[in-house]
């Protein structure tokens, strides 16, 4: 039972160099992370802010912390 | 096949969080699932990732992907 | 330009790692066993955590929980991750140097210091389940005092730090005897990788050394009678926090130089390489203060650098992101990917090895998010000791670090035993099945932190108050974080499975052989200043001092460099009625302070 668990050169078709090489995929997939991540802080506000009491903080809270 | 038998996996797992949380994004919009109708939607989306994937494959699609038969249909061996 | 970059060439052509450096593979598959072990215990105690704190099975008394919790943390955030890198930096220095370490015994030695270090922590830690020895170490992984902990523990955390850093001089060994043979070629990127890693791991690992040696430890023994535990946390976090980029730097690596490789394709660029581990070096120290933004004692200024800073720190993980799935989509794009998203189809799937690093990054993406919450001082007071930071660290430290030395694992098995893989198919369905076990835990941890749910609680139901979830109901959240467990302790079963199976393979002839991944862009590429190792430790050590100079120095002023009057609390379970009296007597003083200061507040405001 030999199993290679490397990716087997003949499953590469083609050469592509340095300047040939146009990484418009990674750009689509980070720009896609950037949209989730805009849409998470937006996210964020409404969940955290809107939907919350106000919450305190200071100088009482912090007094019992210390205990 | 429309994409190798690893991707499909790969694509089922990924399916897993979008399904948890597509109930809490309905809530928003006002749709209640509860958990057995948000665990048999998901397995109704599971089916149709996996009858999508075994579909018979687009003719233009099938000279590159022959290429590519190591990727997803080799025999493992064991 | 286009020019091909220098093949890398092993001591023999077509080798595999053992072939070539059989004495050091023996080090490197100790170091991996190791580290296995203490996946297998720390994973363990992981499940029966889960699913006693969410009440779904308790076997145990709630008071052992916490040591449970200390043999969790310290087995699998410290033994697990730290061996592992060791196995896989000396791998990385010997292979990209093409020379073996400079003297075997030395190397032998400081993974020996590493066993006995873990060995003498361990034994404290296991002995808090009885009341026979008395002995208890159940301080978590954060050992904060007032908890004390045996000076075994101290004791055995001080001897493993030392033997890493004896592996970081055998390192910094070769290297300089490679520089003395080849004194005008360019540090290869791994070696170049191990070490900037190492040197910030000698500088983040000074504030623990202190905090242990000159504190806590002589504290333990009974030499000092008391600490002032804010200084000591402050040391911890000084380590605490870069200790994180100790385990994730090697995780980097593997996705810079073996990711590219499994997906068929080459390194997108060496210099964008290099600019991140300098980075790491220079950024990881001065943050620790963040993780003590609810800390007293700590001006908010102080605190708002080491927000600064954080931030900063985003950059190299968001140019690691970029270079990254560059180098994968240049591995789609010649198996024959095509298109925006089409090439993703192209990308081995099949492979254990690529499709756990893939997804270990994946789930370092979405840690981003949380990360981003944490770090942000206002928003972190939302998140700050919930059960969200724990659902953050099983996506960085649980998933994008472990998952990948998973994946990685079954690459360097074949490489430092001679033996092929037991089973891939087994491999990846663990690999997917970890991704799909931790999402559930994780997602379910972060939410319930949003609702005020608390960390390193064994029973977090309280009488006469619920935690109200938005949507759906604190028992499903209870139930994913339960299935999610189950899911992760069935991955690891599998892991080992493979493991095990894999040791007692038969020697194979036809494995693919040593090696990483080419570059497109090459070290040539790369400005000289990047290579000067000297001036990024100074900057390093610049930023540590204008961080932590004045902070240090306040706190010590404010409690005293051995603190207040503090009564440590060795937690066992016959102290903890005593633990109880105590803390009550805190919790009424301090509300009781709290009711004068409002007092005084009050007649202050008004006229």
């Amino acid at each position: 039972m030999t199993q290679s668990t490397e990716s087997d050169q003949s499953d590469q078709i083609r050469e592509i160099g340095h300047d040939e090489y146009d990484p418009v995929g990674t750009l689509a997939l980070i720009g896609l992370y950037f949209l989730i991540l805009v849409l998470l802080w937006f996210f964020m506000y409404f969940v955290e802010f809107l939907g919350n009491e106000p919450t305190v903080t200071g100088l009482l809270l912090s007094v019992v912390g210390l205990a | 096949m429309r994409i190798s038998k690893g991707a499909l996996l790969v694509v089922l797992a990924f399916t897993v969080p979008l399904i948890v949380e597509l109930r809490t994004v309905l809530v928003w919009v006002n749709i209640d699932l509860s958990v057995l109708e948000s665990a048999a939607l998901g397995l109704v989306i599971v089916g149709l990732v996996v009858v999508w994937a075994f579909l018979p494959e687009r003719e233009d699609d099938r000279q590159e992907r022959d290429d590519d038969q190591t990727d997803g249909d080799v025999p493992n061996g064991n | 330009m286009a020019k091909p970059t220098e093949v890398r060439t092993m001591s023999e052509a077509g080798s595999t790692y053992i072939d070539a450096f059989p004495a050091e593979a023996k080090v490197v598959r100790a170091a991996f066993y190791s580290s296995f072990l203490a996946l297998a215990i720390g994973g363990l105690f992981g499940v029966v955590q889960t699913l006693h704190r969410t009440d779904v099975y308790r076997f145990m008394d709630s008071a052992d929980y916490y040591t449970v919790l200390t043999a969790h943390g310290v087995l699998l955030a410290i033994t697990f991750t730290i061996f592992f890198l060791v196995g896989v930096f000396t791998w990385a220095i010997t292979t990209s140097l093409d020379r073996g370490v400079e003297d075997i015994r030395f190397t032998w030695a400081w993974y020996g210091l590493m066993v006995l270090g873990t060995a003498l922590v361990a034994i404290p830690i296991f002995a808090g389940f009885t009341d026979s020895i008395d002995m208890s170490a159940s301080v978590l992984f954060t050992f904060y005092a007032p908890l004390q902990a045996h000076p075994l523990f101290y004791l055995g955390l001080v001897l493993f730090v030392v033997g890493t850093w004896l592996a970081g001089v055998d390192w910094f060994r070769s290297w300089l005897a490679w520089k003395a043979e080849n004194p005008d070629e360019r540090i290869p990127l791994p070696t170049f990788m191990v070490l900037t890693t190492t040197l910030m791991w000698y500088i983040a690992t000074l504030g623990v050394a202190i905090a242990i040696l000159a504190f806590l430890l002589p504290w333990s023994l009974g030499l000092i009678d008391s600490v002032n535990p804010l200084l000591t946390r402050t040391l911890f976090w000084f380590f605490g926090h870069p200790v994180v980029y100790f385990w994730l730097m090697p995780a980097y690596m593997m996705w810079y130089i073996m990711l590219p490789k499994v997906s068929g394709g080459k390194l997108f660029s060496d210099p964008l390489a290099r600019v991140v581990f300098v980075l790491f070096l220079i950024l990881s120290v001065p943050t620790g203060i963040h993780h003590q933004y609810l800390d007293p004692g700590i001006a908010e200024g102080f605190k708002f650098i080491a927000m600064t800073n954080t931030m900063f720190l985003l950059l190299p993980s968001l140019l690691t992101a970029f270079t990254v799935v560059a180098s994968m989509e240049h591995g789609a794009r010649q198996r024959g990917g095509e298109g925006y998203f089409g090439w993703l189809k192209a990308l081995p799937w099949r492979d254990p090895v690529f499709t756990g690093m893939a997804l270990a990054g994946l789930m370092f993406a979405a840690a981003g998010f949380s990360g981003m919450i944490n770090a942000g001082m206002n928003i972190n007071y939302l998140v700050h000791n919930t059960f969200w930071v724990v659902g953050h660290f099983h996506l960085t430290v649980g998933t994008a670090v472990a998952l990948t030395f998973m994946a990685v694992t079954y690459w360097f098995l074949p490489q430092v035993t001679g033996r092929a893989l037991w089973n891939r198919s087994v491999a990846l369905v663990q690999v997917v099945l970890w991704f799909v076990g931790m999402t559930f835990m994780s997602n379910a941890m972060h939410r319930a932190g949003l609702l005020g749910v608390p960390r390193r609680t064994a029973e977090p139901q309280y009488d006469g108050f619920e935690f109200e979830a938005a949507v759906g109901s604190v028992g499903e959240l209870n139930a994913q974080i339960a299935l999610g467990g189950i899911l992760l302790t069935l991955s690891l079963a599998l892991f080992f499975a493979n493991v095990v199976g894999t040791a007692f393979n038969g020697k194979s002839d036809s494995l693919p052989a040593n090696g990483y991944a080419e570059t497109l862009s090459g070290s040539e590429d790369a400005p000289l200043v990047l290579d000067n190792l000297k001036l990024w430790t100074a900057i390093a050590v610049v930023l540590v001092i204008f961080a932590y100079t004045f902070p240090i120095l306040s706190i010590v002023d404010r409690g005293g460099l051995f603190g207040p009057d503090v009564n440590p609390f060795p937690v066992s379970l016959d102290t903890l009625p005593v633990l109880g009296l105590v803390l009550e007597q805190y919790v009424t003083t301090a509300l009781a302070t709290a009711g004068e200061l409002t007092g005084s507040i009050v007649t202050e405001v008004t006229p």
